[in-house]
């Protein structure tokens, strides 16, 4: 402090070069200690495949999309499939809509424009080769998943099918308008440029017998699907038409209108699927439905989307009896009410006894569908006729595995893709590899009252915009722009990753933030007010007990 | 029994606020404070003090706390400092128009910026002109008593009191303290009793609008009160003495009967003076102290008894009031107006922003008393690199520019 000896040497005012506390040690007044904890957001915990979702988002913001690819790619391979038909899982869980009256982030249409932009992106080159040869049967999403993460693995892998192209239910179940064949085009031949095998027309039963898979491959995977028409119980079944099949024959355009009345029986994903097919050509499509809206099991996009087709809905209507009435079929229906909840917890129909009959040229049963299990032994089946299996899908027979719809009955594309996913880590690791897949970090989700909204902006959700089109078989929606996807970005909170988003060094009162391409805690300065861990809008931050972290 | 405790000032005004029972205490921890609303805290936490402890999210709250359980009829205490004071301003005001007995101890903290946490009694003195009485304690024992003396006045009155002490000199000072048998204390002081009742079964409007009609006689009431005080402070002084065992009284001289050069001195630093007073004596200086205790109501005509005839009165002020002179001596000074043999008073601004007040520093002023012929409003003692002197006449901070002048 030399020159302070004298008044005349002294400034006006207090002014130093550095802020007092770069003098005052403040960090000694600290009793809790804000720390960075990367934590799960609530998007990626309802995600089956547990995608990181906020760190994808994170590398887009920063015009990073390989680097948002590779982290999608290390949970789901097909994200342009999956952006376009998935429950949204994710979206049920944000944050943002259970702290605001806002709707959540429209994450799957950022996950389709991921997909879109990646689309000629190869996979990459597999790891070094094992040596080992892997048989994959069934060539849906569960299959195709496996295939890919057991192909990046290193392993050989042929996938059957027995149809005369791969793909499975995304090529011959989903209808055009929301997947397009091109696009299970594309995800088959990007497998085969990494070098799965694909071999149709083999069938698992028939043409192949699991025995000699298992004795000729290192490992199997079966995921055949649950393709088989569930019996409906109704009088006069063989008059009604099966719905997946419909689908299939219409996805080949070998199908026909059987006229202009047609009824579609059942209120799942199916069903809906059915009724929209036919509205598309040209019927008009009535749903009989046993119970009520509230207990239907079809998704509500697929539901709306049916209505705005216009696709008519009777609820608590049971369809008893078919006959043909000449060129028609008389449809005996029962009045249903609700009763007490079933195993399911939804309502229960109960019978009236009050019968109607309505008449339609064309009816289909979307009732559900059964996986068929008979190539597999009785050793590898439960009492119930069901596949024995592990939750990675193991079979009692070593290095059998079987998932996908074929284990778990009708479910979604996602959940399929997770069985694959899921069996090829598996079958990895029982090959010697165990220690090339991550451990798997526990859920640790930020609930909606931990996050801060008031920094993001308010505005509406993008959701897919419709497409214009006079071609009721086209796709029906467009993928989002690059600004839009940006914009709907910086709707999200991150919650538990943090994206540099600078609100903590800019509300530190001590400026005991310091900023590196994000934030580090100076602790020789932070008096662990808070400040940072409640301004944090997707609270990455967490306060400690000084003792924890600093006597441990 | 009395007990005889090592404390320091701060928990010595815990200990006065409690013995003085008071009901409700509401505080703002600020440095150097913080210890009394601890202890306080503390002790109505375990019970050992029957209050409400209120705490709030700023001085301004903790006074407006005081300002509604004073009206309810509690005994309401309050600690702040500097800042904290300055913040309590307007609510300051309210005690004062709603007459209200809180009592408030400041512990005296330089004001910022730059920032502070020295002592020095420019915060306390600020607030010189809002209608409470002030008490300057010097010693560990008076931040205790003079909290239960300053009740026992206010109550009567119906003005609020604050007593200042000096930061860190004396709040975190330990002493030896007489803490009073409570029986005795609440013999010295009765249960207080609020000129209105509050009753909500017969809700009315208390400090509202008061037109020009009606004003000036309440607050003309108000300066009444104050002057009344003055006395009461002298009585309520003599009955500390004979229930409680040590008298105070609003002027302290030492060594004054024939004393030709006066010093003045409020608050912790006139131990000091007082030191070097006894070290003039005898070098046969004729010097002699008047501590001022009671600020408000100021005792004049005391004061005009006391200093009148002396040779040279120097006033050693821990405060400055830019433009005029040290506040004490302002004070001295106008009280000694118009006397036809009053001294003259020397202002001397000492110990600004905490710096030391030493035995040597009040020689220092003594030697400037004795040598300088003319008074001054006001002599600064310690400024580096000059003498003890009044301002420097010469000196420009920054010369005017000359305009120019735009046609």
């Amino acid at each position: 402090m030399s020159g302070l000896d004298h008044v005349d040497n002294y400034p006006e005012i207090p002014v130093s070069l550095a802020p007092t506390s770069t003098v005052l040690k403040t960090g000694a007044w600290r009793s809790v200690r804000p720390v960075l904890k990367t934590r799960t957001a609530p998007c990626n915990a309802y995600c089956p495949a547990g995608i990181s979702i906020p760190e994808y988002f994170d590398f887009l913001t920063q015009d990073r999309l390989e680097d948002a690819h590779s982290v999608f790619m290390e949970r789901n391979p097909f994200p342009r499939i999956t952006g376009r038909v998935c429950p949204r899982f994710c979206e049920h869980g944000c944050n943002l809509a259970v702290a605001t009256d806002e709707e959540p982030l429209s994450i799957r249409s950022i996950e389709r424009w991921l997909g879109d932009h990646t689309a000629e992106v190869p996979h990459p080159n597999p790891a070094e080769e094992t040596g080992k040869q892997v048989a994959v049967v069934g060539a849906g999403p569960a299959g195709m998943a496996a295939a890919y993460y057991l192909r990046r693995s290193g392993h050989k892998v042929t996938v059957f099918d027995r149809r005369e192209l791969a793909g499975g239910i995304l090529r011959y179940g989903i209808p055009e308008y929301r997947l397009p064949t091109e696009i299970v085009d594309n995800e088959v031949r990007k497998l085969e440029n990494m070098g799965v095998e694909f071999r149709t027309r083999l069938a698992l039963g028939a043409d192949l017998k699991l025995e000699d898979l298992e004795a000729a491959y290192a490992a199997v995977f079966v995921a055949t699907g649950a393709t088989g028409q569930r019996s409906t119980g109704i009088a006069g079944e063989s008059l009604l038409e099966p719905g997946l099949a419909f689908l299939e024959a219409a996805n080949r355009n070998q199908v026909s209108l059987p006229g202009e009345r047609c009824a579609v029986i059942g209120g799942g994903n199916t069903a809906m699927d059915v009724a929209r097919m036919l509205q598309r050509m040209g019927a008009k499509v009535t749903v009989l439905y046993r119970r009520t809206l509230t207990e239907m099991p079809a998704i509500d996009e697929e539901y709306e989307r049916a209505v705005e087709d216009g696709v008519e809905f009777h609820w608590l209507t049971l369809p008893r009896r078919v006959t043909k009435l000449g060129a028609k079929l008389l449809v005996t229906v029962e009045q249903m009410r609700l009763g007490t909840p079933d195993e399911s917890g939804r309502r229960r129909p109960e019978s009236t006894g009050i019968m109607r009959e309505m008449r339609f040229d064309g009816v289909f049963s979307a009732t559900g569908e059964k996986a068929d299990t008979t190539p597999f032994p009785d050793r590898l089946r439960d009492a119930q006729g069901w596949l024995d299996l592990d939750v990675d899908g193991a079979t009692k027979d070593p290095l059998v595995y079987a998932g996908g719809d074929l284990a778990t009955g009708p479910a979604t594309v996602i959940e399929a893709i997770v069985a694959g996913r899921n069996a090829a880590r598996a079958i990895d690791a029982e090959l010697g590899f165990s220690d090339r897949w991550p451990a798997v970090s526990p859920i640790d989700t930020v609930s909606p009252a931990e996050v801060n909204v008031t920094y993001v902006p308010h505005h509406d959700r993008a959701d897919d915009p419709p497409a214009v089109t006079a071609d009721p078989f086209a796709e029906e929606t467009t993928t989002l722009t690059a600004a839009d996807v940006l914009e709907e970005i910086d709707r999200c909170l991150s919650c538990g990753y943090c994206n540099s988003c600078g609100t903590c060094f800019v509300f530190c009162p001590d400026g005991a933030i310091l900023w590196n391409n994000g934030p580090r805690i100076d602790h020789e300065f932070c008096k662990g007010c808070g400040i940072c861990v409640a301004e944090c809008p997707g609270h990455v931050m967490v306060l400690v007990n000084e003792r924890e972290v600093s006597h441990a | 029994m009395p007990e005889r405790l090592l404390l320091t000032g701060n928990h010595a005004a815990a200990y006065g606020a409690m013995l003085a029972r008071s009901e409700v205490i509401s505080a703002y921890p600020i440095t150097p404070q913080t210890m009394i609303v601890e202890l306080l805290s503390e002790l109505t936490a375990s019970g050992r003090l029957d209050a409400k402890f209120i705490t709030v999210e700023s001085e301004h709250s903790a006074m407006a706390a005081c300002v509604g359980a004073s009206a309810a009829g509690a005994r309401a205490y309050t600690a702040t400092s500097g800042q904290g004071l300055a913040l309590m301003h307007e609510m300051l005001h309210w005690a004062v128009g709603a007459r209200l007995p809180i009592v408030l101890t400041n512990v005296s903290r330089a004001m910022a910026p730059g920032w502070s946490i020295w002592s020095d009694q420019s915060d306390i003195l600020s607030q010189r002109d809002v209608g409470w009485m002030m008490l300057f304690a010097e010693s560990v024992q008076e931040a205790q008593d003079f909290i239960i003396w300053m009740y026992r006045v206010a109550e009567q009155v119906f003005l609020p009191g604050m007593v200042g002490m000096d930061a860190f000199i004396l709040s975190h000072t330990a002493e030896p303290l007489i803490v009073h048998d409570q029986e005795a204390v609440d013999e010295y002081l009765p249960p207080f009793e609020p000129l209105y009742d509050l009753d909500p079964a017969q809700p009315r409007a208390y400090g509202g609008l008061v037109n020009r009609d009606h004003y000036f006689e309440l607050r003309y009431k108000i300066y009444e009160n104050m002057e009344r005080a003055g006395q009461l402070l002298i009585d309520a002084g003599e009955e500390f003495g004979d229930v409680l065992g040590h008298k105070y009284t609003p002027l302290e001289g030492f060594m004054l009967d024939d004393a030709e050069y006066v010093l003045v001195s409020a608050g912790a630093m006139t131990s000091n003076v007082r030191q070097a007073v006894r070290d003039l004596r005898e070098k046969g200086i004729k010097a002699g102290l008047l501590r001022v205790i009671a600020f408000r109501p100021f005792p004049v005509k005391q004061i005009r008894r006391i200093l009148g005839g002396r040779k040279k009165v120097a006033v050693l002020d821990r405060n400055m009031s830019a433009g005029h002179s040290g506040i004490f001596a302002e004070e001295v000074r106008s009280a000694l107006h118009g006397q036809s043999d009053a001294p003259p008073i020397y202002g001397y601004v000492v110990g600004i922003g905490g710096r030391d007040v030493r035995v040597e520093t009040a020689h220092e002023v003594m030697d400037d008393l004795l040598e300088r012929d003319e008074p001054e409003m006001a002599l600064f003692v310690g400024v580096k690199g000059l003498p003890i002197g009044p301002l420097r006449a010469d000196y420009e901070i920054r010369p005017l520019e000359p305009l120019e002048v735009v046609r």
